[in-house]
């Protein structure tokens, strides 16, 4: 990077890398569904209306994010607001380049396809834009060292629900991308009650593991002299609680609870649940 | 509350109460969840699947009559690949049949599609079932 000369300058190329953070982290999270089929039919077939409230969700997920872990140090909501509607504009833009350039939206097909199809993906599209830029860059010195081991003291508090949004946001990753898919449905159904099970307890030893368990940098410990199912109660249930009722409105957006009998349902949402609740682990982890 | 140090995060030993509030009622939910698989765990006794075509409803459209019909899956086996045949008959005879494939029955569920015929099935004898399945 050339040295800034002025202020002016300085600030215009700051700008230009976050933009470019951006659309790197829309790429890293999106790639994957926007190269997944049944993503381009939901996007064509699915309801209207279910469409709709995932977009509008999709808004204040992000405004909430962008104060949390967005782009730059956002003091106020304002800019907060500003930078979700950046993410959510790079989202757009980025996946109409690339479904343009793989062929997938094509001049002959109508409106109501192209739309529907850019703007399913933008969802998955903004969240990686937003965290792309945060957890791709924002390491440089320049600005201030946020996050740096040999930074002496760093401190800094997560409220409770600011822990659970966390978690919202690791399971919706996830989901998003293996909601959509065929294979959830069709595992479901290969599945019998006592192979749910098996994956509800399963789910729950990862997740309980990722976080506190497996030492893994931006692990969580408990306050000396508080015993290990504290931490299991306060947040790994609520944790997995969340990623079940993300994965469910997962499904229900994609279609993919549609008349189909209650334990069947919620066999569906309970292997979903397991990459959720990884993701929802993770998120705790990284974010 | 989770305090973050050094890159540590470290949760306090006295927490709110609606942290407990919270993780009581996700336990209480979760174990709702394992209790209700369980029991069709214990109760589901099915080994294949029972499927039953019921017709819904009958109405023109541009390239003739749409019978839309409705497959319930009465087992708690799931249907892959199940092959649909309507017909429209007459005095045992049949004037016109019709066939669909659908992707999945799960069980305990119903699934809808729809046949277009040629001719009008009002008033006559409209037959809508299931043939052939796959297991997933």
């Amino acid at each position: 990077m050339s040295i800034a000369t002025t202020r002016e300058d300085f600030d215009t190329s700051k700008f230009f890398a976050g933009i470019a953070r951006g659309i790197a982290g829309a790429l890293l999270f999106a790639l994957p569904m926007l190269m997944t089929m049944e993503m381009w039919q939901l996007g064509v077939y699915m309801d209207r209306t279910r469409l709709l409230l995932l977009l509008l969700v999709n808004i204040p997920l992000l405004i909430v994010l962008s104060d949390r872990v967005g782009f730059e140090e956002t003091s106020t909501w304002r800019q907060a607001i500003r930078d979700a509607s950046i993410a959510y504009a790079l989202g757009i833009v980025s996946c109409a380049l690339i479904l343009v350039a793989m062929g997938v939206i094509k001049q002959d097909q109508s409106a109501h396809e192209i739309i529907g199809m850019i703007a399913l993906q933008a969802v998955p599209a903004s969240i990686g834009a937003m965290l792309g830029r945060s957890q791709l860059g924002g390491q440089s010195a320049d600005e201030g060292g946020e996050g740096d081991d040999d930074d002496p003291v760093h401190e800094r508090e997560t409220s409770y629900a600011g822990e659970l949004f966390l978690m919202a946001v690791g399971a919706l990753f996830l989901n998003l991308n293996v909601a959509p898919t065929e294979e959830m449905i069709l595992l479901s159904y290969k599945m019998t009650p006592w192979h749910a099970l098996v994956i509800i307890a399963a789910s729950l030893a990862v997740m309980h593991g990722f976080v506190y368990a497996l030492s893994f940098r931006g692990s969580h410990d408990l306050a000396e002299g508080t015993p290990s199912w504290h931490a299991f109660v306060r947040f790994t249930l609520p944790g997995y609680l969340i990623a079940g009722l993300i994965s469910a409105y997962c499904l229900w957006t994609f279609h993919r609870t549609d008349d189909i009998g209650s334990t069947q349902t919620l066999m569906t949402v309970v292997i979903l649940s397991f990459p959720g609740a990884i993701g929802a682990a993770a998120a705790r982890l990284i974010l | 509350m989770t305090k973050i140090s050094n890159g540590k995060n470290i949760e306090p030993g006295a927490p709110h109460w609606i942290e407990w509030i919270t993780g009581a009622v996700s336990g209480i939910i979760v174990i709702a969840v394992i209790v209700w698989i369980g029991k069709d765990g214990f109760m589901d006794r099915d080994t294949s699947p029972n499927l039953h075509g019921n017709v819904v409803k009958m109405e023109k459209r541009s390239d003739g009559f749409q019978v839309l019909f409705e497959i319930q899956n009465g087992s708690s086996v799931t249907a892959s690949q199940v092959k649909i045949r309507g017909e429209i008959r007459e005095q045992e005879s049949v004037l016109e049949s019709s066939e669909t494939v659908l992707d999945y029955v799960p069980g305990h569920s119903k699934v809808g599609g729809g046949l277009i015929f040629r001719q009008n099935p009002a008033g006559k004898d409209v037959k809508v079932r299931a043939t052939a399945f796959d297991e997933p």
